[in-house]
């Protein structure tokens, strides 16, 4: 309300569509299933509820018919993403305001994303558990995804990658079959009442190689560079760096661009990828009650590509660690 | 989100059937005298661009790009190091880094020389690339003249759709009784073992539609409702735990009605996105009677 009084918005509309729910999520905490729902907030206070599925409609009592009657708003918040026949007008973006204010979050939402970090520590436990020679990546993630949605996740965002020094990035499973010395990847970002938080870790079927061994040493000391120094007032570059200038510090800067790697953290919230990204371009002071990951992943000529990190939450004067897992490379006898 | 195995199993999905696509879309380009179709995909709305090219992003967003004279063109977010397993699961060869995606299709524009370009479904694109693509002629080029689903797309459906009905008969007298959170974990460790792509499971039970489970137990009298990606291709089956011959010539009958019965509700399976209110060539229909649900995919014939 206060953001539409500075903005002099009569009205803002968070659009959410099967992909982007985090807009709409942030006013209205639905988990919808049709393709689109918004929420119109008025400067009275009053909200109005769109939705396209008639059965989305039951889960949300008053909520109106998005398509026949979605209506003109001052300010949308996901507005780049609105199909064209949606948008009437020239209504501002209201999504970067959204997303700040989205950034710090409330005791409530703390305590979802408290929740998600310790599912996310028990799916890992159940990953590492499960995993074994012969069993193949999609069959993993199965197990992986039926344990989540049996103990009360909603959504899960999970890639994957096994094999060796040849590894240079996850993706969705496959059908290959886990062998002995192989490196398993994987990142797990389970959903608890909309909130996302994530685990990347690293396991070894089988005796490590040295080479592995060298290189989760670097990710360990790069994660914990970035751990040490995140605090109200760092800026996301800074913490970028610290992850990076380990790398270097060993000879391995030339794998913390994006030809080997994507971001060394992000955000976390109603959306598994959150802006600000921790990159070292990124100039965005960090503030308390900020939920990220800092998770220096990337390949290396040692190891191939391995990941690392860790759901942290900031406080007033540092961060405390949502997730319990054991800071180690994760090794499984073959 | 997609999660499960994204494969391309040339047997059930040959190359000819994509390439015959490509030819419905370059014929309708020259037909327009336009050099190619811009073509918008996501994680949710993947159905168009998997259609013609089976990319199915996993994750972001990406245009795919086919002009009349060469061969298609993937602006892509994701990164590079992933191109190879795109280039596996897809007939696509040509991808370009896009974390930009508008500046690097003003690139290839530019490259290409091209000045007028076709845009499938253009009212549905997002307004952030819609409204940039101000300095070309765009023309709407509309999914019913390209999409149109043929025999390969009818046997894919086919096949997902009897998986769907299979797993879920198989499973579903467990339900009873057990908390929906673990039912609803069940049925994604079934489903994805046997090669789900992306699920989506509603859960009716004690009355009310099917909905996403919120930890409360099942009674004897449940309904699962099952959206289910297999391949790219998407499908729902809804089965009761009781009075299915009841339902099914409900069902039956809402069908042979032409879908004017009462308690009949229709999703569309044929547009961009997995499903959505309204009717296609290919559809979905759930009757409902006393609390219990039933449906299934259907076309115009009967049930697929």
């Amino acid at each position: 309300m206060d953001l539409m009084a500075e903005r002099h918005w009569d009205s803002i509309l968070l659009y959410g569509h099967g992909w982007r729910k985090d807009y709409f999520r942030s006013l209205v905490n639905v988990n919808y299933s049709g393709p689109y729902a918004a929420a119109l907030l008025s400067r009275s206070g009053d909200v109005a509820i769109f939705v396209s599925d008639p059965w989305d409609r039951e889960l949300i009592p008053g909520a109106a018919d998005f398509t026949a009657t979605l209506p003109r708003a001052s300010a949308i918040a996901g507005l780049e993403l609105m199909e064209a026949r949606f948008v009437h007008g020239s209504p501002a973006s209201a999504t970067a305001d959204v997303e700040e204010l989205r950034r710090i979050k409330t005791l409530d939402e703390i305590e979802c994303l408290k929740q998600a970090a310790a599912l996310a520590d028990r799916g890992y436990q159940y990953f590492a558990d499960t995993a074994c020679v012969g069993m193949r990546e999609y069959e993993l993630v199965a197990e992986v995804e039926g344990f989540l949605k049996s103990n009360g996740a909603e959504d899960n965002f999970m890639l994957i990658a096994s094999g060796g020094t040849e590894v240079v990035g996850m993706k969705p499973p496959t059908a290959r079959a886990f062998q002995p010395g192989d490196s398993i990847t994987t990142e797990l970002t389970p959903c608890v009442n909309g909130y996302y938080a994530q685990i990347c870790r690293t396991l070894v079927l089988g005796d490590p190689s040295p080479g592995q061994i060298e290189s989760f040493s670097i990710f360990s000391e790069a994660q914990q560079a970035a751990q040490d120094l995140i605090k109200p007032g760092i800026r996301a570059s800074d913490a970028a760096r610290a992850q990076n200038d380990v790398f270097r510090k060993y000879g391995y800067g030339d794998y913390t661009g994006s030809k080997y790697t994507r971001v060394r953290g992000h955000c976390l919230g109603l959306f598994p990828d959150e802006t600000p990204h921790i990159l070292e371009d990124v100039d965005y002071v960090i503030k308390e009650n900020m939920v990220l990951i800092a998770h220096p992943n990337t390949y290396l000529p040692l190891s191939g590509y391995m990941v690392f990190g860790d759901s942290l939450l900031v406080t007033a004067t540092g961060n405390v660690r949502l997730n319990t897992t054991e800071k180690k490379l994760f090794v499984k006898e073959a | 989100m997609k999660r499960g195995l994204i494969e391309w199993d040339r047997t059930q999905l040959p190359p000819a059937v994509l390439d015959s696509r490509l030819a419905r879309v370059r014929a309708a380009l020259a037909a327009q005298n336009l050099p190619a179709l811009l073509v918008y995909t996501d994680v949710w709305r993947s159905n168009q661009a998997r259609f013609l090219t089976n990319f199915m992003p996993y994750w972001n967003r990406s245009l795919v790009v086919i002009p009349v004279d060469s061969p298609p063109v993937l602006l892509c977010a994701l990164s590079p190091r992933v191109y190879p397993w795109i280039k596996s699961v897809t007939i696509l060869e040509n991808i370009r880094p896009a974390s930009k995606l508008m500046q690097t299709l003003d690139q290839l524009c530019a490259e290409r020389q091209w000045r007028r370009l076709g845009v499938l479904d253009l009212p549905m694109l997002p307004i952030e690339i819609h409204s940039r693509l101000g300095e070309i002629e765009i023309v709407d080029v509309p999914s019913e003249t390209i999409c149109e689903p043929d025999d390969g797309e009818f046997s894919m459906r086919r096949r997902a759709v009897s998986r769907a009905r299979q797993i879920l008969e198989e499973q579903l007298p467990r339900g009873a009784g057990s908390l929906d959170h673990h039912f609803v974990g069940h049925l994604e460790r079934e489903f994805r073992r046997a090669g789900a792509e992306d699920l989506v499971i509603r859960l009716s039970s004690a009355g009310g539609s099917p909905a996403p489970a919120k930890g409360a137990r099942l009674l004897d009298r449940y309904s699962v409702a099952i959206a289910l990606e297999y391949c790219g291709h998407w499908v729902k089956v809804t089965r009761p735990s009781a009075d299915a011959e009841a339902l099914r010539s409900r069902f039956d009958a809402a069908l042979a009605a032409g879908l004017s019965s009462d308690g009949g509700h229709i999703e569309n399976l044929a547009g961009p996105y997995p499903y959505e209110a309204g009717t296609g060539s290919i559809f979905a229909l759930h009757v409902e009677h006393q609390g219990l649900y039933f449906g299934d995919t259907c076309t115009g014939t009967g049930a697929l």
